[in-house]
Formats: C-alpha cells, structure tokens, sequence
C-alpha cells in the first residue's frame, strides 16, 4: 500500500525505471558528498598504512600494525580509552535514566527547571566546560576552598588522572543522553505504567518489568551515539586527562604534529575507526533485530 | 464482595476543581455508571478510587476501611483503562499472569486462573498471541481480564470501549454486564454516552462540573430529571423558555396550567410527549423537517421566537415541509434555575410524579 503510494505521489506514471532514475538524482549530491568526503578519505588512509614506500618502491607491509600492537605505550592508549569510553557509558546510564525517569513522570514543577539544568551543558563548549572543571575540582579550586575554609583536607583532584576526563566526558554528554533517554520513555504510556501499579507492582517492579524492557532499544541508540563520540572524543581529553598514557584523540594528534609520524598517527586512526565501525554495526544489528521482532 | 463509599470528595488541580463534594455509596454487587460531558471530573473520581490521584479532601472507604492513602498497589481495585494500557513486550498470557506473579503464586494456579479468566472474556486459547496481533475490542477484552483474574472488590472501567466502533461498542458492553452479573463485582463504570450508561446500569450518577446532578435508576433519571441539566443530557428533550403568570406557562404558541410561582422558567417536554394536530389558517408553529424512521417519524418544528423543537408522531401521519402545527402537549417538567419546580402530565392533575410515562401521542 505505503510501498505504491509514494512513488506514485512523485512520479505520477511514468515507468519504474524513469522513477527510479529521478529518484537517485534526488540523492545523488548527499552520495557523492559522503562518497568523496568520508568514504574515499577513509579508503585512502587504510590503504596508505599498508602499502607504504620503501627503498624498492610501493609495498605492502602491516609493519605499523604490528608496531602499534607491540608497542606497550600504544596499547596503554587503547586501553586507557576502551576504559575511560566504558566507563563513561556505564555512568552516563546510571546518572541520565533517573533524571530522564524524573523528567517523564513527574508532575512538579521542578520537572522544568531539572530539564533546563540537564541539557545546560550542551550549549557550553567543550574548553570552557574544561576550564570550569580546572577551577572547580582541580587543586586548589572551589571545591578545595570550600572543604579547607570548614577544616577539611584538600581532595585528591582527578584533574590530570584518568578520572578527570571521565567526569568531563559524562557532564558533557549527558544532554543527550537525557534527551534520548526522555524520547525513549516517551513511547511508554502513562496508563500502561499505572496498569501495573494497579496489579500490584511496587514503582522498582514498574521499572524492572514494564518500563526497562520497553527502554532496550532506546538505550542501545543511546550508548552507540556516546560511546562513538566519547571514543574520538579530544579536547577533554587533552585538557584534562594525564600526559601518559592518553587517550586515542590526543595520541593522534601528538604522533602527527610533535613526532611528524603520519603513517604511525593514521594506522592509530584506521584502529580507531575500526573500534567505532564496531560500535555502529553493533548498533545497526540491534536496530534491525529490534525492528524485526516489532513486526514479527 | 464490597461496598464503597465516598464522602464529601474534592480535587483541586491547581486552581482547577475537577471534583467537588461528591459523595456516593455503592452497595454490593451494584453496577454505578458516571455519566456526565467530558471535563465533568468523571475520570478524576475513578482514579482517586483506584490510587491514581490524591484527593484534596474527602474519604474513599472500602466495606468501611479507609483506603483513601493507599497507593494503587495496594488497594482491592482493578481498572480498565481507555486504552493503550496493555505492556506490548509480553504476550496476552503474561499480561495476564503479571500480577499473579506479583503475588507469588504457584505456577499451576497461575496457569488456570489466566485460562479461566480468558475463557470468561471469550478469548479461550488466545494466550500466546502477541498483543498487537489483537483488535482493539480484544485488547480490551484482556484489560478486563488482567484486570478480573486478581479478583479485585471493586472493578473500575474508564470509558473503556469509547474507541471502539458502535456495534463492538455494544456488543461488548453486553458481555461486561453479563460477567459483572455472573461475578456480582462492584463496578464503577465511567462514560459519557447516555446509551450506555443505561444499558449497563443499575443507577445511574450524572455529573457537572465536578458535582453530581442526580443519583437514580435509570428510568427515573429518564422520566423523573430533577434538573435542567439532566433533562437535557438523557435522551432527547425539548426545552421552552417563557414566563408563567398566574399559574399559567405562557408561550405563543404553547400554553400549559401549572402549579407554579410566577417568573420565568423553562418548559421540558420529551418528543414523544408532543403531538402535533394540523392548524388551520397561519396560525401555529412551521413544519421545518421530517425524518422517517420506521417505527415513527421525527418532526421538527420552528416556534415564533426561533426555538427548535422535536416532535415524535406516528408514521400514519405525513407533516410536509412549511406545514402549520398546532403543539399538544401531554406531559412535561418545569425548571427554575436548572432546579425542578414541577412535572406533570396535561389533562391529568399536575401532582402527577410521572414524567413521560404518557403514551405515545399518535
Ligand atoms: N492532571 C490534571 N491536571 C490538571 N487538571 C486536570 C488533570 N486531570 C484532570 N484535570 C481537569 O479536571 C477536570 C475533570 O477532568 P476529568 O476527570 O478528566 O473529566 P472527564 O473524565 O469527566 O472528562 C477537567 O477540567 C480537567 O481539565
Ligand atoms: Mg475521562
């Protein structure tokens, strides 16, 4: 039925392939687009890591991925990122579904203000939000003063340890994550959580029984989008997090501008959109699988 | 097995009254319909009764125990929802079993009472199906169950069949009778069609503006409306306004002798307690339009002053468009301030308590 009627709608009756033409011209700019920015960047760089020069000419050679993977430093950098972007998934969860629990089901009037001050961060820039976090939470910032003016020691700050762009990370993508979350539960209708609390089920059953199992897709999308920005992710990172090891963001950038390694510093870049490609199959399985047992 | 009360409800929301002093006593067994135009406050009572809101004031009891600070779970109500209240992620059985579960009971007795309690919905071996492999009367069929097979004392439905199609409509709401009866569950039924409600009731309550305007048997509330307002909401009703002066209402073209003070006032009469006899010359009301509908035929008129009224009369009887009428009233009900002030039947005295028990005028 849908399937007739939009074409139908554009092409009036023409025949099919005359349609299907039209219709790949309508595309055609976003294609080429994608084609010649990101597809073929992407092509270039893998190829350009294993077929490098050498003194006989052009090669192939997997010498930088086994560089990479040999070396501990580079692994202490891949690690230290898979950590710091599991981590951050883990707590953006733990912090944003309440918020966006609140945010759907309350009936105060703090829902709003709790809103605002949930997505504030978005419009906050991500070296500012640095800077912030420095004179808050680093030594000797508000927080230190506060607990020194009551007589309490200073904080070890995280500022500079792992820990730092871990909070970083999470402030600044947890907008989204609360939005997405709140979309989420928007597809779960207030009479079908109040049919469960009219059979008897406490708000923790509620949660467990009715609104986490109708949440899956809409957490799954949540954790692809941060955990694929959070893994590439640089300024805070670098601003925040240690000298060493460091995440694959900085990494990058330091192996291509202060060593002037290229090949070393985009065979980082091919592992690290390896990583990511990882990520947004997995998203991309679960979607359809998703989908399809909606329409079983 | 139950009895509920309810004294002196109020719900304020904000500066809204959804609910004011409402008071109501359903005895065992009994089948109360709410009926009244959206906005009445109809829903707003129902889910204080079932824990969903909180009263501003007022107590909620169930055979005499408080429950009016309960939360939902914890009270012996079950309700059926308008719709969308089914968990899509489980299939009919689970939607089911869910709150046997809850209640930990052993797997067996949860088998049987879920086939059982689909069985009396009439959706015997459905329980594997995914809900929405359902039609919308069947999904409503398994909220009643869901809602049944916890033997709730008292069943709460908020217009539970109003998306659905007339015919499912009534089909259903037969069966919701028939089960009710056959469990003699307290039943608290929330709609606003007036066919419903009396088809389904045992009494019904109708409400304004959060307060009731008359508790009765459906019969009553259609012949004996002891107001205004619900004269007009059941059924079909002609209203007239005009002055009575010295005990007579007086109306160009309708004239009545009533028992009543002088002042203005509003003159009730039922299309089937208003014949019309040819009038000769100009005089008269004007013949607007006439609607077949077998068994009789609707007439409606046009006085002097604009008012539009509706006359039943027999299909024997052709009234042409532009026709002259004369009314001939045969019983009727005077309102004051929305207040009844006296009924009556004409030619017969006027303490007459019968409103519309007159033949048909053919
Ligand atoms: N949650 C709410 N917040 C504010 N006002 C409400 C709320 N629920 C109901 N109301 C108001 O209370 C009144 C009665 O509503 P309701 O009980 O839903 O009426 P009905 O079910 O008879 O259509 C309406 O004026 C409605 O706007
Ligand atoms: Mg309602």
């Amino acid at each position: 039925m849908a399937d007739t009627a939009i074409p139908s709608a554009i092409g009036g009756s023409e025949p099919a392939i005359g349609r299907g033409l039209k219709g790949l011209l309508l595309v055609a700019i976003p294609v080429f687009l994608v084609g010649w920015l990101i597809i073929y960047p992407i092509i270039a760089a893998i190829l350009s890591t294993l077929f490098v020069d050498g003194p006989q000419g052009v090669h192939f050679s997997t010498a930088s991925y086994q560089f990479f993977f040999s070396d501990p430093y580079s692994r202490a950098n891949l690690a230290l990122t898979l950590w710091t972007t599991g981590l951050c998934a883990v707590l953006l969860l733990l912090v944003g579904l309440p918020i966006a629990l609140y945010l759907r089901f309350s009936t105060s009037r703090f829902a709003d203000l709790v809103q605002s001050l949930a997505i504030f961060p978005m419009f906050v820039p991500s070296i500012i939000l640095s800077y912030a976090l420095i004179r808050t939470i680093g030594p000797n910032g508000t927080l230190d003063i506060l607990l020194n003016a009551i007589g309490l020691p200073k904080i070890p700050s995280p500022y500079l340890t792992p820990w730092g762009p871990v909070i970083g990370l999470v402030w600044d993508n947890l907008p989204l994550t609360v939005l997405m979350l709140t979309a989420g539960l928007g597809s779960i209708s207030n009479s079908a959580v109040e049919a469960a609390r009219d059979v008897g089920a406490g708000p923790i059953r509620v949660f467990w029984h009715i609104i986490l199992p109708r949440m899956g897709n809409s957490i799954l999308v949540t954790i692809s989008f941060t955990v694929l920005g959070i893994f590439s992710s640089f300024t805070l990172p670098y601003v925040l997090g240690p000298a060493s090891p460091e995440m694959m963001g900085p990494f990058m950038l330091r192996t291509f501008n202060d060593l002037y390694d290229p090949l070393n510093a985009k065979t980082q870049a091919v592992i690290s959109f390896v990583f990511c490609l990882f990520f947004g199959l997995f998203y991309v399985w679960s979607i359809a699988r998703n989908q399809r047992s909606q329409t079983r | 097995m139950a009895r509920l009360t309810i004294e002196s409800l109020r719900k304020f929301f904000a500066s809204t009254v959804a609910v004011d002093d409402f008071s109501l006593d359903v005895a065992d067994g009994e089948l109360v319909c709410l009926l009244g135009p959206s906005g009445s406050g109809k829903s707003t009572i129902l889910r204080m009764i079932g824990g969903f809101e909180q009263p501003t004031s007022g107590a909620i009891r169930i055979d005499g125990q408080d429950v009016g600070r309960l939360s939902p779970d914890r009270r012996p109500t079950g309700m059926v929802f308008q719709s969308h209240a089914l968990w899509s992620h489980m299939n009919v059985f689970n939607n089911i079993a869910f709150g046997l579960k809850l209640r930990h009971l052993p797997r067996a007795e949860i088998r049987r009472k879920v086939e059982a309690a689909l069985e009396l919905v009439g959706l015997g071996g459905y329980g594997h199906r995914q809900t929405f492999q359902l039609s919308g009367g069947q999904q409503q069929r398994v909220a009643l169950a869901r809602s049944l097979v916890l033997e709730p004392k008292i069943l709460l439905l908020d217009e539970p069949f109003a998306s659905l199609d007339q015919h499912l409509r009534e089909r259903l709401r037969e069966e919701v009778r028939d089960i009710q009866q056959r469990l003699g569950i307290t039943t608290l039924f929330v709609t606003h069609g007036q066919d419903e409600a009396l088809a389904l009731a045992d009494r019904i309550v109708v409400l304004r503006n959060g307060q009731c305007e008359q508790a009765d048997a459906p019969d009553v509330i259609y012949r004996n409306p002891q107001t205004q307002f619900v004269a007009g909401f059941i059924g079909q009703m002609n209203f007239i306004a005009a002055n009575v002066e010295g005990g007579t209402f007086r109306h160009p073209e309708m004239s009545v002798a009533i028992g009543a003070q002088d002042g203005p006032a509003v003159l009730a009469v039922r299309p089937e307690a208003l014949g019309l006899v040819a009038a000769e010359g100009g005089a008269g009301v004007t013949v607007v339009r006439s609607t077949d509908f077998g068994s009789h035929i609707m007439v409606d008129v046009e006085l002097s002053d604009g008012t539009r009224l509706k006359a039943m009369t027999s299909p024997a009887m052709r009234w042409e468009r532009g026709t002259r009428a004369r009314l001939v009233p045969s019983a009727y009900a005077l309102y004051r301030d929305n207040k009844l002030v006296v009924s009556g039947t004409v030619g017969a005295s006027t303490a007459a308590p019968a409103f519309g028990a007159a033949p048909l005028v053919v």
